[in-house]
């Protein structure tokens, strides 16, 4: 921190210097920020941005936007250069503690507020205790049902009401009716197969813990009994029940067969209504909470993108003042208006209360305060999601449920093993 | 490489100067520092820390990375033979300019248009066990239908069925130019000679190939060592890590476990690997054709 | 002679026949792919997983897609890919065919070593140097700029390796009599060697060109800004974790590849024009 404010003083001396020297110099002093950004449509970056730009006109923005398949790689060569550049970056909430551990990230405790935010989006923006990534953006996972195939199938719809949510063991019952190989028809898929984003609230339903709470333990947590039996459960939906489509490897494509109605249940992002009601107006779907085991408790994954700052910009005045405009009020409606996701200030969820009177957004707000648990804080995220990844994607094509997973812990423990210092 | 022209160092200086400039600069010394980066670690502060030779040590103990060997080998074992037998073949099949051959170049070469990482999406929808064209096809002909990339004992297969689909035309090209350097006057000589076409190709043709050949056993092998986008893109290594390729054991070191040192002990290997391959397939055909 | 010329009729319908099964094999699925992006959104995975007339012949037909690429980075990726690919394919050919020259043609001491380092630059995985080659085009100031694209690939140990070889087609006695005849190496190098090497020069484009054409994690790095987009990055811009939108993908995904294949159909001409003229010799 030391230096850091002696290099944050250094700037200011810098900036004053530039203030004081004629006016074509000053002019010419404009200061410049890169920033890099998710690879989002423009429509949804440019408004933003230029929201900022008539509200600091002395600061110049300049925006990198990055193919998802690629930022976490080239936020890593650039970061991992250990330049000023990028002075911001987009932070995916979980690597919040990898990026901090390693020096990436600035601490913002100072800064932020974080009595204005949900405290599920705090939580995902903690490691040892300092805030480190200003959270953007929340998510929170549904269940979508198709009514036309439901109603055929004699199935009683899923009530919009979290005191009364589905369990597996009814939407299994539910998915095997629904299920017609002639038709190529799949009574239920998860919108991310394989990601334990999405997956990692079945163990936690039945009691399983993600990891060791100082972070570095796999062993014990990963493959522990409710681990083994969670994950036993949905490698039934491909193996033993073959209600669900296997091999669908991309999160898009559950959605694209869900609006082709080959699919008739799907658990997935609420970022997926919109995609379902412009691509396929005709069908005609509800919405319900996302389910938990009959002897288990209701567990949702949350967490979502955030925004980082490089300890290492020569101009961190003008990148705090990036982030405070980021973390208003107003600039966050704007970005729910451009991308529905679940907003993480409060004053969001309050003042605009008229734009969550859906059931999906009365779920949604009810899961964020009472259900919603982030991935573990790691600073070995990284290495912990790509190897339970690998797992429950051996586990979906029919590997034996114990070993993989006691496999994966031991590999996780030892890849852990680097941060312990 | 036999008597070669000698010429006042100056001459041969300005000749290569401009490409190894570039080659230095921009290629040597990035190696070096990986080769380097191969006995280092990296502390979580960024630090780079001298670990001698642990890296390669922890390799050699992890069963992972043995099954990457396996699987890297096995799968240029089959892939590269394959790709050559199969470019030649187009080559001499679109050699002869009848009509409607300049069509059929064009075709074959049309793979190569597409970027790697777009084969790899476009395989792996067309390859999808439940919703791929091909599955439906299969179905459509009363075939049951294949997991493909999501089979244990399917997905090195289909990994080495699009590597050619992408390949073959690529290895064609340049198989055909060294055919079209071929004299015609020896072809026309040897046919007067009452060679048959078999003959012709074994005596006249290959032995003129030989460095063309060369060229193209050793560039396609370093591009199947090295060739990676799919396994990201479509199968991670799985499943069960049957196409856990040694590269992209040496990219998720690099960009998942953020292990460099790691990471740059695989790159070595995989370096050392091909690098030892391509001196045994110019020392074959060098051998072949005096 | 009548069995001969069946034998030669058998022989033709056998080789058209190979012609014709590998041209679909390898054609159809850039069919299917250039026949999605004029799809409706809802219709391109509709009939995907079962086989019909519509599978091969859609139902309805958009332009959509095409139409909101174009209107959006995709003219100027294009053009900047363009620019760079025809860039690094002019300065490629003749740097690496002046050292292809030297390897092939002159006898220097310490020549098997150099060969064995340029043959090393193409078997080093680029993902293992991209960092020490980003933080030195950074301190070279060439960050975002179109240098950073085109220069570190200028300069190709494969395509050194092509010339050389090739370059061996041209026989020795040639160059003596150039010599005899007073000719500068240079001269030889451009009005012998570069001349009887046509088939060589244009495969050599091809593959510097196609390399920069497929270019993508570099630029991302090296020169990710707006205005230096290039075609593969605005092509997977289509795609993110939470939407995808295939129609844009496979729209500029084919407009990539048929744009890129006009350099393979000018090669065509250039291998048509060879044999004409080997023909003629």
């Amino acid at each position: 921190m030391a230096g850091l404010s002696r290099r944050a003083s250094l700037a200011g001396v810098a900036a004053t210097t530039a203030l004081l020297a004629t006016r074509p110099l000053s002019a010419q002093a404009k200061t410049t920020l890169k920033v890099i950004w998710m690879g989002w449509p423009e429509g949804q970056v440019k408004p933003l941005m230029d929201s900022f730009r008539t509200a600091r006109p002395d600061v110049e923005l300049q925006v990198e936007t990055i193919p998802f398949v690629q930022i976490f790689q080239t936020l890593e060569v650039r970061l991992g250069a250990r330049t000023p550049d990028p002075d911001i970056f987009i932070c995916d909430s979980p690597l919040t503690a990898s990026y901090a551990a390693r020096g990436h990230l600035m601490d913002l405790t100072p800064h932020i507020d974080a009595r204005r935010f949900t405290p599920s989006a705090i939580a995902a923006a903690s490691w040892q205790g300092k805030i480190y990534s200003a959270p953007f953006g929340s998510s929170c996972p549904v269940l979508f049902y198709n009514k036309k195939l439901l109603r055929e199938a004699g199935i009683p719809f899923p009530e919009p009401d979290v005191a009364k949510r589905w369990t597996w063991e009814q939407l299994v019952e539910a998915a095997k009716k629904l299920t017609d190989p002639a038709k190529n028809q799949w009574g239920f898929s998860f919108e991310q197969q394989e990601r334990p984003y999405m997956l990692l609230p079945l163990a936690q339903s039945l009691g399983g813990v993600a990891l060791s709470p100082d972070g570095f333990k796999a062993t014990g947590y990963v493959d522990s009994p409710a681990f083994v039996e969670a994950y036993g459960f949905m490698q039934k939906l491909y193996t033993e029940w073959k209600v669900s489509p296997p091999g669908l490897f991309d999160p898009n494509l559950p959605v694209e067969q869900f609006g082709n109605g080959k699919i008739a249940m799907l658990v997935a992002g609420t970022f997926n209504e919109a995609t379902i009601k412009n691509k396929y107006p005709d069908i005609e779907f509800g919405v319900a909470p996302y389910p938990r085991f009959a002897r288990g408790k209701a567990v949702t994954p949350t967490g979502a993108w955030h925004i980082g700052v490089n300890p290492r910009t020569r101009h961190p005045k003008e990148a705090l003042a990036f982030i405070d405009h980021f973390m208003s009020h107003e600039l966050q409606v704007l970005w729910f208006e451009l991308r529905p996701y679940p907003p993480v200030l409060k004053s969001v969820w309050e003042k605009e209360a008229h734009r969550f009177e859906t059931d999906m957004w009365r779920i949604v707000r009810y899961e964020l305060e009472h259900t919603a648990v982030p991935r573990p804080a790691t600073p070995g995220f990284r290495e912990y999601e790509d190897i339970l990844r690998t797992a429950l994607r051996d586990i979906t094509t029919g590997a034996d449920v114990a070993k993989t997973l006691t496999a994966a812990a031991q590999r996780i423990d030892r890849e852990l093993e680097k941060y312990k210092t | 490489m036999r008597h070669g022209f000698r010429e006042p160092w100056i001459v041969v200086f300005w000749f290569l100067a401009p490409a190894l400039a570039g080659l230095a600069l921009f290629r040597l010394v990035p190696i070096l520092i990986a080769l380097v980066g191969g006995f280092t670690g990296t502390k979580l502060t960024g630090e780079t820390i001298w670990v001698g030779l642990r890296n390669y040590e922890r390799l050699l103990d992890d069963p992972s990375f043995w099954n990457s060997v396996r699987v890297t080998l096995l799968f240029n074992l089959v892939v590269n033979p394959l790709q050559i037998l199969l470019a030649l073949g187009l080559a001499l099949l679109v050699f002869r300019p009848t009509p409607l051959v300049p069509f059929f170049r064009a075709a074959y070469m049309a793979p190569m248009t597409v970027s790697l990482s777009l084969t790899s999406i476009l395989w792996a929808i067309l390859l999808e066990p439940t919703m791929g064209p091909v599955n439906g096809l299969l179905r459509a002909m009363g075939l049951p239908p294949q997991p493909f990339w999501r089979g244990e004992d399917q997905a090195l297969a289909t990994l080495v069925g699009v590597a050619s689909w992408k390949g073959v035309g690529y290895w064609m090209v340049f198989l055909l130019a060294g055919l079209l350097l071929v004299p015609k006057e020896l072809h026309e000589a040897a046919m007067i000679d009452g060679a048959g076409a078999w003959q012709r190709f074994c005596y006249v043709t290959l032995p003129l190939m030989r460095r063309p050949l060369g060229f193209v056993l050793v560039a396609d092998t370093a591009a199947n060592f090295l060739l990676f986008a799919p396994v990201y893109l479509v199968t991670q290594g799985g499943p069960n890590g049957a196409t856990a390729l040694l590269m992209f054991e040496a990219y998720q070191a690099a960009f998942t476990y953020l292990d460099h040192g790691r990471a740059l002990a695989v790159s070595t290997v995989i370096l050392l690997v091909i690098g030892l391959l391509a001196f045994f397939e110019l020392r074959l055909l060098r051998e072949r054709g005096a | 002679m009548i069995p001969h010329a069946c034998i030669r009729f058998g022989l033709a319908v056998m080789r058209y026949s190979a012609l014709v099964f590998v041209a679909t094999v390898l054609l159809l699925p850039i069919y299917w792919l250039v026949l999605a992006s004029f799809r409706p959104a809802a219709d391109i995975f509709a009939t995907a997983g079962t086989v019909s007339v519509a599978t091969f012949l859609p139902e309805r037909l958009t332009f959509e897609h095409w139409r909101e690429a174009w209107s959006g980075e995709l003219p100027r990726a294009v053009a900047n890919s363009l620019f760079v690919a025809l860039t690094t394919v002019a300065l490629g050919v003749t740097v690496n065919s002046l050292a292809g020259f030297a390897f092939a043609v002159f006898e220097f001491p310490g020549k098997r070593l150099l060969f064995v380092l340029v043959l090393a630059t193409f078997m080093m995985p680029f993902e293992s140097i991209v960092i020490p080659l980003y933080v030195l085009v950074r301190g070279l100031g060439l960050t975002d700029t179109y240098a950073a694209l085109i220069l570190p690939e200028v300069a190709s140990g494969l395509v050194i390796f092509l010339f050389r070889q090739f370059f061996a087609a041209v026989p020795k006695e040639l160059y003596e009599a150039a010599r005899v005849d007073g000719a500068s190496w240079l001269q030889i190098w451009w009005r012998l060697t570069l001349p009887l090497s046509g088939p060589t020069i244009a495969t050599a484009s091809l593959m510097l060109f196609v390399h920069q054409w497929d270019a993508f994690f570099w630029p991302l790095v090296a020169a990710p800004g707006p205005e230096r987009i290039v075609v593969q990055v605005a092509i997977a811009r289509n795609v993110t974790l939470e939407v995808a939108n295939w129609g844009g993908l496979f729209a500029s995904a084919s407009t990539a590849i048929l744009l890129a294949l006009v350099p393979f159909l000018l090669l065509q001409r250039f291998y048509l024009h060879t044999i004409a003229s080997a023909a003629e010799r």
